[in-house]
């Protein structure tokens, strides 16, 4: 799974997702992408689910880019454990995305195929997504 | 500027067309008002370039569009301001990453003999039989190269034939042909398109080889208790 090698600090305020995605809201690599309709963290684990049912869905030929980075830590406090004494443990790691960031991109297979492919990876998400294609409209 | 790829547009002329465009000058100025004007089916932009004050326009939005579309993205666009004719090309485009729209267009006063730098697009043609022979993909690396050339000498797209495309042998910026009076200062070495193997296909391959010698083993074994019976 996606996690930050070293981190200068290793827990987080959770912080606030208002508006849209500043940057990395057009396809840059591959032919289709999945955007982002919807704010939310997405888990390493939901990263790594999204691009494996992708890639056993295309089998070969194509090619994945994966657009978000999971940086930030996410602490919880142990089952039964009463409340105080601080924060909890760093138990996973998530990518902040906001509407309109481009997390997957697919090269390299037809668009029938990379839009099924992509479909799957979308129902792996905690988000509304939508498949897109690298045409944009005026 | 974003790059704009339309599979409509099917004839291929290799210079940029001149289109006509009409800009509604004295627009309301500020958000607000910017809103409502996108809400009439207009574009707000800015004129701007060879000296002159910045000028505040409106474009019809299906206009806009029809011209790019004809005229491919670096289109030279004669832009009509309250019947004065300015020669000009897109020089920005913002857009709404959710509608996919666009939100605001700057153009960029331009003469016909300028030298001018723009983003023209890279276009593959031909079918690349020795990557798909060896079960290769093609990976399309750079859609998009920067050229300097007259305004009137204006690439619509560069086109790239990958027919003799191989594994070991990408295509690179310094193997395009730009024509007469194009130059690019992009770097030379930087990979336009690529045939590679995907880790996918290399352990499919290997899943093959594999289950071929274990077929092979499987019918070995069974001629010799075949001969020892």
């Amino acid at each position: 799974m996606l996690m930050p090698k070293k981190v200068k600090h290793r827990k987080q305020h959770r912080g606030r997702m208002r508006g849209v995605s500043k940057g990395g809201t057009a396809i840059s690599f591959g032919d289709y992408g999945i955007q982002a309709l919807e704010p939310g963290w997405i888990t390493a684990r939901q990263i790594e689910a999204a691009r494996i049912a992708m890639t056993r869905h295309v089998k070969r030929g194509g090619k994945v880019w994966i657009q978000v980075f999971p940086d930030k830590p996410v602490t919880a406090k142990p089952a039964e454990t009463r409340m105080g004494s601080g924060k909890g443990n760093p138990e996973h790691w998530v990518a902040v995305v906001k509407p309109g960031r481009i997390m997957f991109e697919l090269g390299g297979v037809d668009e029938k195929l990379a839009r099924e492919a992509m479909e799957r990876a979308i129902q792996k998400l905690p988000i509304k997504a939508r498949f897109v294609k690298r045409e944009l409209e005026i | 500027m974003d790059r704009l790829l339309r599979a409509e547009i099917t004839e291929f002329s290799p210079v940029m067309d001149e289109t006509v465009l009409v800009a509604e000058t004295g627009r309301p100025l500020g958000s607000r008002a910017s809103r409502r004007l996108r809400a009439q089916g207009k574009i707000p932009g800015v004129v701007y370039g060879h000296g002159a004050d910045p000028l505040a326009v409106a474009v019809d939005r299906h206009d806009f569009r029809t011209v790019l579309r004809s005229a491919g993205d670096n289109a030279l666009i004669d832009l009509d301001l309250d019947g004065e004719i300015h020669l000009a090309i897109v020089k920005d485009l913002q857009r709404d990453p959710l509608r996919n729209r666009v939100n605001h267009i700057d153009f960029q006063r331009i003469d016909r003999d300028e030298k001018i730098e723009v983003v023209v697009p890279i276009r593959l043609v031909g079918e690349a039989e020795e990557v798909t022979k060896q079960r290769g993909l093609i990976q399309h690396q750079l859609s998009s190269v920067p050229v300097i050339a007259p305004a009137g000498k204006l690439p619509k797209s560069i086109e790239v034939d990958i027919s003799g495309l191989t594994l070991d042998q990408p295509i690179r910026v310094g193997d395009l042909d730009l024509g007469e009076g194009v130059e690019t200062d992009a770097d030379p070495a930087s990979v336009i398109v690529v045939g590679i193997i995907t880790r996918a296909a290399l352990a499919a391959e290997e899943e093959g080889e594999e289950g071929a010698e274990a077929s092979e083993g499987a019918a070995e074994s069974s001629e010799e208790s075949g001969s020892a019976d």
